[in-house]
């Protein structure tokens, strides 16, 4: 009857990014967002918790801006959220990321599992499930596209490059789930009133016992992927004329 | 020993790598977990070949005794070959470490100890470099580097696997079809294609350019009309021609396609971001488009 931990990550619009004439990126006017797939993972995680009678928590490592993740998070079905409000998160690597979620959970106490996406939308680094349960040294399933909750074992199926593999273990865990895992639903607005009510614990890093949260890897630099391409866009007119101008080009260009 | 190590679950992978690790003067090791594996290791052109030797089926399951190997070795940088199991065991091995990591960088120098590292954030817009001193995992995606190739003699070391994820079945995708990343023409659908059958005009229209036919993630992992799709956790492609329908152009699926020579979209809402990133666009329904274009090619 253990905790089921949803991770997720508080994340700027990528669709956002405006780029500056020296390629420099600003994100002041993007909105945030739960992590596209970190939705998926809140998801497994309430169904998981109820399989296991257990409770379900989000959790998340964030700036004073994922205050406003909390509700978002707990519409989507959590019992409780839990923040880890820290300046750091802004510049944490995978390290200090993952040292930070491994002392919340262990701060949580009786957690059976532990749930992540395979990445967020913004660095995409694929790291953290691994490196999360490296940290707790628990047993890792990443890449999990089924999950059965048996008792005290785990069965899940891994979506591999070349194979399917079901694989087995024994609870606690932590596993990362494929956005195909479940659909997470809309919440209702019925879900959206509840979430008000929830309770939320924030912490700050300090409360985590942590002696070292330096980042391994130092960001020199972000710049803009700059697309250039002719972008000639048929907007208007008659259909046939339209195609027949695309074919005309495309056979200048000796693709045709 | 001290120097660069190598590990991937794709044996030509690993001799890409030991290609770029050469270049950097320092002495080269493949890890490997299994006899087979090893035995073709040994003619990547590394200095050594280590075979830690431990009983289990899941290669992830060696990642706590390998990062204890590396540890006592020394290593200086641990590269891995991006794959699901190759970044799995990567991070879980940084993770036992506590050392740097980055992942799925496209390029890689090494100076005076230092690595410095380039890799994309927010689905391929924008490209971040970082700086590393010290121990670093990095992962590496396939096709940066020549393979290199040279005999190596094989080093056996008795590791304990951990035990506590164990594999009850494996079934293997057959992936049919032909390999996209090396077509030269694609058709690419995406979720605006809402009816199985209605594929067919993507395939009628592959047939008359010479194209193969791929699709966004969505039509892959969630409907599964196609093996394989293109993105930034699927496929990267250097056609000469990528045309698209029903594919709004989001970030994460055009990072895999904005090398082709020519890029051209259909789709019904003038916003969508594919025509950013487009050559020529149609504003339109595909199937009103699509079997328009189809006669008109045939015309030619
Ligand atoms: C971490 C992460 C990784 C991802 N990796 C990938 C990846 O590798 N590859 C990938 O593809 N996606 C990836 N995605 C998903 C990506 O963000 C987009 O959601 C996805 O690419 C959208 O797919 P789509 O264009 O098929 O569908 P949609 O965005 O739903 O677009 C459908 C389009 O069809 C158009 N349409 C509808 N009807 C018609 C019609 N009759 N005629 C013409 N047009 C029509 C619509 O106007 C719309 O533009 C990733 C997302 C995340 C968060």
């Amino acid at each position: 009857m253990g905790k089921v931990i949803a991770c997720y990550k508080w994340v700027p619009d990528e669709a956002d990014i405006k780029i500056n004439s020296d390629h420099t990126i600003d994100l002041s006017k993007a909105k945030w967002k739960i992590s596209d797939y970190d939705k998926n993972a809140i998801e497994a995680a309430v169904q998981a918790a109820q399989v296991l009678e257990g409770k379900a928590v989000s959790l998340t490592f964030g700036g004073a801006n994922a205050k406003s993740s909390l509700k978002d998070a707990l519409s989507r079905g959590p019992d409780e959220a839990c923040w880890i409000n820290s300046d750091l998160a802004s510049e944490a690597d995978g390290f200090v990321t993952a040292t930070v979620l491994a002392a919340a959970v262990r701060k949580m106490e009786d957690v059976s599992l532990v749930i992540c996406a395979e990445g967020a939308s913004d660095t995409y680094a694929r790291q953290i499930t691994p490196r999360l349960g490296a940290e707790l040294d628990w047993p890792v399933i990443t890449s999990v596209s089924n999950i059965s909750i048996n008792g005290n074992t785990i069965r899940a199926e891994r979506q591999l490059d070349d194979c399917i593999q079901t694989v087995e273990a024994e609870l606690p865990a932590v596993i990362s789930v494929l956005p195909e895992v479940n659909d997470a639903p809309l919440p209702s607005l019925k879900a959206v009133i509840a979430a008000s009510k929830k309770p939320v614990t924030e912490l700050g890093d300090k409360d985590l016992g942590i002696t070292d949260l330096t980042s391994k890897t130092r960001v020199q630099s972000q710049k803009a992927y700059v697309m250039i391409r002719k972008n000639i866009i048929f907007t208007e007119g008659d259909a046939l004329d339209q195609v027949k101008e695309l074919v005309g080009n495309l056979k200048k260009e000796g693709i045709l | 020993m001290a120097g660069i190590y190598i590990y991937s679950d794709k044996g030509p992978l690993a001799a890409e790598l030991v290609g770029f690790a050469k270049t950097t003067g320092k002495a080269v090791n493949i890890v490997t977990f299994d006899q087979n594996s090893a035995a073709s290791a040994a003619e990547y052109g590394a200095d050594k070949v280590y075979l830690l030797a431990g009983d289990s089926l899941l290669v992830e399951n060696n990642a706590r005794a390998a990062a204890k190997f590396l540890m006592n070795e020394e290593a200086e940088l641990f590269l891995v070959g991006s794959t699901p199991r190759g970044r799995d065991i990567a991070a879980r091995i940084a993770g036992y470490l506590q050392c740097a990591m980055v992942s799925d960088v496209s390029s890689i120098v090494i100076n005076d100890g230092q690595v410095s590292t380039e890799r994309m954030i927010y689905g391929g817009a924008v490209i971040q470099s970082e700086m590393i001193d010290g121990m670093a995992v990095l992962t590496i995606p396939p096709g940066k580097f020549e393979a290199a190739s040279g005999t190596a003699e094989i080093a056996t070391v008795n590791i304990n696997a951990d035990s506590r994820v164990s594999l009850i079945t494996t079934a293997p995708i057959v992936k049919k079809g032909v390999d996209i990343s090396a077509a030269d023409k694609i058709v690419c659908i995406g979720l605006g294609m809402e009816k199985k059958q209605d594929m067919q005009i993507a395939q009628d229209l592959a047939q008359v350019l010479g194209a193969e036919i791929s699709c966004t993630r969505g039509i892959a992992e969630e409907r599964q009309w196609l093996p394989q799709y293109i993105g930034i956790s699927g496929e990267t492609v250097k056609p000469s021609l990528y045309l698209s329908m029903g594919v709004s152009g989001q970030v994460q699926h055009v990072v895999g396609m904005r090398e082709a020579q020519i890029i051209v979209g259909i789709d019904i809402n003038d916003k969508a971001p594919i025509f950013d990133a487009a050559d020529y666009g149609i504003v339109g329904d595909m199937f009103e488009i699509v079997p328009l274009l189809i006669q008109e090619i045939k015309n030619i």
